[in-house]
């Protein structure tokens, strides 16, 4: 992958949140914080673009969340002067997987995801802060992040930036060694890790996607370039199976103007 | 000498009043430093990711109190913005007009509109049909938008017209993030700019609007080329800018004394073997 000026980056992203938070008409965010490198990136931005004061970090842990990760979020906040407020889902989770439960992990991690999805929304309202998304290119374009859950946002300032991208932010702007070096996970089960789990490291998966996606290479070029054939179909299959999440749902054309057909509107119209 | 200023701005989407304003507002700066000539950024009056707004911000420059207010603040001064043109009912041009001293001297219409990837112009506008060099007080000029000037016939077509100043008013994104700052797609407009001006020993003047719609960033960047190929001043990359240059316009003779693309230029020889190729075709 080409180096990146991470300066002009980080002029960039803040510029762009600056803007959109005016045109929308509003002056605080509001982050999920989970401790992690994503979230951690984007808090920096948006302190940076907004001032601290107007950035409210929300940490909702779950009961198997580890308490490392409990306090990387703290210590972002802190070092950030963010305002911060915890919020404990375990209660609301365990409620719903009493009444129906289940063993399947992923469906447990989802439910999580969107109920932090549900926090975040309510308290946008409660703060008249507009979310800040977290989700990263990587995890975009593998579908590895739960829709309706932590895909849901306003804007989203990481969504170009490949994982080992965004660890690169990290370090020019400040987040904590800790966390950039933290192994990542999506927090689903104790002990799970986004590597493990896509069988490969960050590090192959962006050089795969940089030359899938951005430099448009054929399967049979990657091949030549000597990535193993397993890994490209692993990833070129998950791009596929995601591409619902990335997506409006459909809707079957009837009338002669259709919402996602052809109303074609800016997302910053009037604004 | 002439005094050229191109405005990197920021316009509102979809808000011609409030870009009326704007401009109003840079015509009022441009008074108090002597400028000679403005330069705006394509669709300045109306922002760029128009969509199914364009009928909505369609002007006809003849007929609208838009463009009467315009050349009342202007006076003395030339101006050269962008808007959408409705021509006849129903069709829609990506427009510039150059204006000043009470009259409209050229509107261009863009010819080559992208539609590709992340632009889909081809799908709103109507392409233009006609690369036209036109006299105006300060010599004789041409008019080109964004994706125009990425395609060097209409250069030639404005040199071989006798142009001494191309303008190109843009709304170009950024795209291609690197190691140095900026984007590398500024690249092409900066080749472009210093191939142009240096072969047809003319000046480019490159306007790009800054700011962000549907997250898409305007990477700004203006440029001025003089007639020996040389950048002559630049507005930085993403932030607004009023950049204001005195030009030089004895350059023209100067650079024209050193090198004879213009003279030797054969402008009967390329029109008949384009006449062939197209006939052929």
């Amino acid at each position: 992958m080409t180096k990146i000026n991470l300066e002009f980056v980080t002029h960039f992203l803040t510029s762009f949140i600056r803007q959109e938070y005016s045109k929308l008409g509003f002056q605080r965010a509001i982050i999920g914080l989970s401790g992690g490198l994503d979230s951690s990136v984007a808090a920096h931005l948006a302190a940076r673009a907004l001032s601290p004061a107007n950035v409210i970090g929300l940490i909702m842990p779950y009961r198997t969340t580890p308490p490392q990760d409990l306090e990387d979020a703290r210590e972002v906040a802190e070092r950030l002067q963010l305002r911060t407020q915890t919020i404990d889902i375990t209660p609301m989770i365990e409620a719903y997987f009493q009444s129906q439960p289940t063993d399947n992990n992923i469906q447990r991690g989802n439910k999580m995801a969107r109920e932090r999805m549900a926090i975040l929304y309510d308290f946008s309202a409660r703060y008249q802060a507009l979310i800040l998304g977290t989700s990263n290119k990587t995890e975009l374009l593998l579908g590895y992040c739960t829709i309706h859950g932590d895909m849901a946002s306003a804007i989203n300032p990481l969504g170009d930036l490949y994982k080992t991208q965004v660890r690169l932010m990290a370090r020019h702007l400040g987040v904590p060694a800790r966390i950039i070096h933290k192994i990542p996970s999506a927090g689903f089960w104790p002990g799970q890790t986004d590597e493990a789990e896509l069988g490969m490291s960050y590090e192959e998966i962006d050089q795969i996607l940089y030359h899938l996606v951005d430099k448009r290479k054929s399967k049979q070029q990657l091949l030549s370039l000597g990535f193993p054939e397993e890994k490209i179909g692993r990833i070129i299959s998950l791009i596929k199976a995601s591409e619902f999440k990335r997506k409006p749902p459909l809707i079957p054309k009837l009338s002669e103007r259709t919402v996602t057909h052809d109303f074609l509107y800016p997302y910053d119209w009037d604004k | 000498m002439i005094k050229v200023a191109l405005a990197q701005i920021k316009p509102f989407l979809g808000e011609v009043n409030k870009n009326l304003d704007l401009h109003l507002d840079l015509i009022e700066q441009a008074h108090q430093n002597k400028v000679n000539i403005l330069l705006f950024p394509e669709l300045s009056l109306t922002g760029y990711l128009l969509r199914d707004l364009v009928p909505e911000v369609a002007l006809h420059p003849s007929q609208s109190p838009i463009f009467q207010r315009l050349l009342k603040a202007c006076q003395d001064l030339i101006i050269i913005l962008g808007f959408v043109e409705e021509k006849e009912p129903g069709l829609y041009f990506n427009s510039v007009a150059c204006l000043g001293r009470g009259q409209i001297f050229h509107i261009h219409r863009k010819v080559y509109l992208p539609n590709y990837g992340m632009f889909e112009e081809g799908k709103f506008f109507t392409p233009g049909r006609a690369i036209t060099s036109f006299d105006f007080p300060y010599g004789r000029a041409g008019l080109l938008i964004c994706y125009d000037f990425l395609h060097y016939g209409t250069s030639y077509a404005l040199f071989s017209g006798g142009a001494d100043y191309i303008f190109v008013l843009s709304a170009a994104p950024g795209r291609g993030f690197q190691e140095s700052p900026g984007f590398a797609s500024q690249r092409m407009w900066e080749l472009m700019g210093e191939t142009i001006s240096f072969f047809s020993s003319v000046f480019v003047f490159y306007c790009n609007r800054v700011g962000f719609e549907d997250g898409k960033g305007f990477a700004g960047g203006s440029f001025i080329y003089n007639p020996f190929g040389q950048l002559i001043a630049q507005a930085p990359p993403l932030d607004k800018d009023m950049l204001i240059t005195d030009i030089d316009p004895g350059d023209l003779q100067a650079a024209r004394q050193k090198r004879f693309y213009r003279r030797d230029n054969r402008p009967e020889i390329i029109w008949r073997s384009l006449e062939k190729i197209i006939r052929n075709d």
